[in-house]
């Protein structure tokens, strides 16, 4: 397949790298101190979240990468893709399909901070068959050397990328009003600039979406799909609430796409570094589409048992933290019933 | 599906119906009573039905009998409620009215409803009671809701009659059960008599029956989860069957105040509420200041985001046929239209999403954020707050109503949002327009185009919710049906999707002396537009031309540096004069599309402003007799020299 040596020129890469930090800075502003420790209060759910990001979702990449016969680069890219970290979009998905914000933060924060040691190592582990389909056309090529996973330039830039994070959270607590600015325009800035990149993509190289293999958009859409649905049924399994069920099913589908441009962009170079942005670009688009569509959904069927939790918890709110809500017999289903507060207020649970 | 699961208890009558809730929602809160901003005391319907039965079998022991008329006399609090599960309970009616009910009203209502057992809230309603008591020879007893207050001597407490009635239900009185069966679906529950924007109180008959159809007719889907914000007076029958309807459905009614509604709704996080457009107006400034304050780059981005907002509203609406339709659209405008609408609707779409959740939820969080539906009543809802609130997302749905009507005959369900409209009729009501001057059905009528649709007239109604009569009047009564239809002295129109429209009240039409008719409210409603002023009364009955009573805005005239300023003050003040001859110039023109005989031709600035129980009615609405009363010689002055000058 012919694909443009170039994708991006210079100042396309300025515009990405600006973008990254602005959104990186956004997430900063919308965390705390007090995030992390909220980690150490719900260890249950934030374990099966990881369980569910770095578990499922590097297998679900491998399993598409393999099924879908994907051109080596491509696959590399996915791999990549499903392990990254979760974004703070998340948390707005997560807030408005009325699941657990809370515990999407916690994610968020958690999987940012552990995917430091977890993303080399998965993505080594996961990509040897791929890198060695490199190393092959490249020595065929006459290359001298092979092609390997850069490491230690993956661990710099995921160190790279949380620095604007950290800067995010001293000016969420120096100045708030700024801190709040940042938060919402990061998540516009992030939209126009993928806009920009999909409609130059478009203007430049025309041809680019035909020549994309199918296969690609089958990837780049069911990552985000497969995620959704596995992570939603795994933490059901694991006996979750449907409030967090909707957390974790968006936490583990949505990635943190910026983080993986820093990463291709930084540590990766052509004859794969064009065709891994790509794809990253378009998991990037997709997956603002399928969230938005997943989070109509949670928010239709989670409307009834989002219902009962926000009463109880206003009971308890309003008339003290000992009152109990007792609805009537055959107004909950059995699930709800045990604790219609799900978990979050410990006086609600039954027998 | 589980997700949309309703609850709504139905009986013959409200006895019953507080019956089956204690069954069915038990130890669920009922009512709710605030102490501080999170600390509430809640009642379950358990305890209050109990509660209802000891107090009902005190005043059966005090010699209330079955359809006796109880006063209540008092503001919206649990005590209120109890009483009216008693007085339920004893097959009595409540008559009921506000703390700020004045003398002579107090005397004229306990005289002619002929109490004899009244309920007061307060130690001074008390006192005020007790000097009228030598002309109200039927009434026996006074008794106090206020646990705190000081009774005189002869007066009774609440928690006295209740106590007295649980001793008796230990020792084996069921006579309060035997009550409750007697009550029939044509006795009345209560008896309201109407604070009226003209003439003397009359009292208006509702039967549990009226009550009961409310209860299963208005729209919307309630259950257990819900929770009722209470703020508008209980005593108005509008609050009372949006707290009815709780109890039906099992929600609870939380009790706040118009001091403390901001920080309640926020705690809160009510689902359901019974408005006034004032509020609305209120919620609407305040959200206005705050964006204003804001950074920069969040003002901007709230103005994109409203902007997105309306065009995706505007369009959303006229592709579902949700949109005003006054006039009948042509098959080819709309073949015209329909392509437009749903280009632009796809397009803005994904922008509208994106600013709608990142934007638009905060401005909906100042109103708790799980505002469900609010039912704005009383007085029509301006059109700019109609629109604003729909298009950031808090549905606000305009109902229409009278106290003779129970209230609702019609209200905007969620699913079926035309803004500008008061909806279709609920269900089991229809309603019907008539012209004013020949009497003749205007609609629905086969003979006219679109059957009458869009043509204007007196609104009237027949329904289960139409009242029995007014106690003691036959004549006023006879008047205020036309051959079994109610007239409610309102002028308006249906509109081509079947939607009820408010074209303002017909006894408050200015003729003109040149024999035009106006009608005041709109150009009110548009003058209330500007920051600069706050009340408004439109006067010109019998002149040539128009004039406007203006009370300003004090606040408006700080912002512009001129010192702080009472009302004496600003109305002395010329600057402030001239900012007001300018803002009615630019509101009130013929390019806003107001005729010429519309137009304002002289004003004069009030030295204070509009009061509640005075010149303005509970739910803010201008009592027109009564200010045209308090400033005749400022009205007068208007048209003295009849001239006609153009401001």
């Amino acid at each position: 397949m012919e694909f443009p040596s170039q994708l991006l020129y210079a100042h396309d890469q300025a515009l990405l790298a600006i973008m990254i930090f602005l959104i990186m800075l956004g997430m900063g502003s919308s965390l705390t101190i007090n995030d992390f420790k909220a980690v150490a209060r719900s260890p249950r759910g934030v374990l099966i979240g990881f369980l569910s990001q770095f578990g499922l979702m590097p297998l679900i990449a491998l399993g598409l990468a393999i099924v879908l016969g994907l051109h080596p680069a491509f696959a590399i890219a996915i791999i990549l893709i499903g392990c990254l970290p979760g974004g703070t979009t998340s948390n707005m998905f997560a807030y408005f399909s009325r699941g657990s914000v809370a515990l999407s933060i916690s994610m968020t924060t958690a999987s940012t901070v552990v995917a430091l040691f977890m993303m080399p190592i998965l993505l080594n582990l996961y990509t040897v068959r791929f890198t060695t389909q490199i190393s092959e056309t490249m020595r065929a090529a006459g290359a001298e050397t092979d092609f390997v996973i850069p490491t230690g330039n993956i661990i710099s830039s995921l160190v790279l990328v949380l620095v604007p994070v950290v800067m995010g959270m001293i000016l969420r607590k120096k100045s708030p009003g700024w801190a709040k600015t940042a938060e919402d325009t990061a998540g516009f800035v992030a939209i126009m600039v993928i806009l920009y990149l999909i409609l130059t993509a478009f203007v430049r190289h025309g041809g680019l979406f035909l020549q994309t293999p199918i296969q690609v958009y089958i990837a780049t859409i069911g990552i985000g799909m497969a995620g959704f649905f596995f992570g939603y049924w795994f933490s059901r399994l694991l006996g979750m609430f449907p409030l967090f069920q909707r957390a974790i099913s968006l936490e583990t589908g949505i990635q943190n796409g910026p983080v993986s441009f820093a990463i291709i962009l930084l540590s990766f170079n052509e004859p794969v570094q064009s065709q891994m942005l790509w794809l990253a670009i378009l998991y990037s688009t997709f997956i603002v589409m399928s969230s938005s569509v997943i989070t109509l959904y949670f928010r239709r069927k989670g409307k009834f048992d989002w219902d009962v939790y926000k009463n109880t918890q206003i009971h308890n709110r309003l008339f003290g933290g000992k009152y109990v809500t007792n609805y009537p017999d055959d107004f909950l289903p059995a699930r709800l019933k045990k604790d219609p507060s799900q978990g979050t207020s410990p006086i609600q649970k039954r027998g | 599906m589980q997700n949309l699961k309703n609850e709504r208890i139905v009986a013959n009558n409200l006895a019953g119906l507080y019956q089956k809730a204690a069954d069915r929602f038990d130890t669920l809160p009922a009512f709710a009573t605030r102490e501080k901003a999170l600390q509430w005391k809640p009642v379950s319907f358990r305890e209050l039905y109990h509660q209802g039965l000891d107090l009902a079998t005190g005043l059966i022991d005090l010699g209330v009998e079955a359809r006796d008329h109880v006063g209540l006399f008092g503001d919206n609090r649990f005590e209120w409620i109890l009483s009216d599960y008693a007085v339920q309970f004893c097959g009595a009616a409540d008559v009921p009215r506000g703390r700020d009910v004045s003398d002579h009203e107090l005397e004229y209502i306990v005289g002619h409803a002929g109490i004899k057992v009244c309920f007061v809230e307060t130690e001074i309603l008390q006192n005020r009671l007790l000097r009228l008591k030598e002309r109200l020879p039927a009434l026996r007893h006074i008794i106090v809701l206020d646990p705190k207050a000081q009774v005189k001597e002869g007066v009774l407490k609440l928690q006295d009659i209740r106590d007295t009635g649980a001793r008796l239900r230990n020792e084996g009185d069921t006579r309060v059960f035997a009550r409750i069966k007697d009550i029939r679906p044509d006795d009345l529950f209560t008896l309201i008599y109407t604070s009226g924007t003209t003439g003397r109180p009359k009292g208006v008959m509702l039967t549990h029956a009226n009550m009961i159809s409310q209860i299963a007719n208005l729209p919307g889907i309630h259950n257990p989860n819900d929770r009722t914000l209470s703020v508008l007076p209980i005593w108005h029958v509008f609050e009372r069957v949006i707290e009815m309807y709780t109890i039906s459905f099992g929600g609870c009614t939380y009790y706040s105040s118009i001091q403390s509604l901001g920080e309640d709704m926020i705690n809160v996080e009510p689902t359901f509420m019974a408005s006034a457009p004032r509020l609305w107006e209120k919620i609407h400034e305040k959200i206005r200041k705050n964006v204003k304050a804001s950074h920069p780059v969040r003002q901007v981005l709230f103005h994109i985001a409203y902007f997105l907002s309306r065009q995706y509203r505007v369009s959303m609406s006229f592709l579902g046929n949700k949109y005003l339709a006054i006039k009948k659209k042509q098959w080819w405008e709309l073949m015209l239209l329909f392509p437009f609408h749903l280009i632009r609707w796809l397009i803005v779409l994904p922008w509208y999403g994106f600013f709608n959740a990142a934007v638009l939820e905060r401005i909906r969080l100042s109103a708790g954020g799980s505002l469900a539906a609010t039912i704005s009543g009383g007085g029509a809802l301006p059109i700019y707050i109609d629109r604003f609130f729909n298009y950031v997302g808090i549905p606000v749905l305009e109902g229409y109503g009278l106290t003779e009507t129970s209230p609702v005959i019609s209200v905007r369900p969620k699913l079926n949002l035309v803004v500008g409209t008061v909806g279709p009729p609920i269900h089991e009501t229809e309603v019907r327009i008539v012209d004013i001057d020949t009497g003749r059905v205007l609609y629905p009528n086969k003979d006219l185009a679109y059957e009458g649709r869009s043509m204007r007239g007196e609104i009237q109604v027949r329904g289960p919710q139409v009242m029995a009569g007014y106690y003691k009047e036959e004549e006023l009564t006879k008047n205020a049906f036309q051959n079994g239809w109610f007239r409610t002295g309102d002028l308006g129109m249906v509109t081509h999707n079947d939607c009820l429209k408010i074209l303002g009240r017909s006894k408050a039409t200015i003729v003109l002396s040149s024999g035009e008719n106006v009608e005041p409210e709109p150009i009110e409603m548009r003058l209330q537009q500007s920051q600069y002023i706050d009340q408004c009364m439109v006067v010109g009955q019998d002149q040539k031309s128009l004039g406007v009573l203006i009370v300003p805005a004090p606040e408006a005239f700080r912002h512009d540096g001129t010192r702080p300023a009472s009302y004496e003050d600003l109305a002395q003040s010329k600057e402030v004069s001239r900012i007001i001859r300018q803002e009615i110039r630019k509101l009130i023109s013929v390019s806003n599309g107001f005729k010429n005989h519309e137009l304002i031709r002289d004003f004069r600035l009030l030295n204070r402003s509009f009061r509640v129980g005075h010149e303005l009615t509970n739910l803010f609405k201008v009592k027109r007799h009564v200010v045209a009363e308090q400033f005749n010689d400022v009205i007068q002055d208007i048209f003295l020299n009849g001239t006609s000058k153009t401001i």
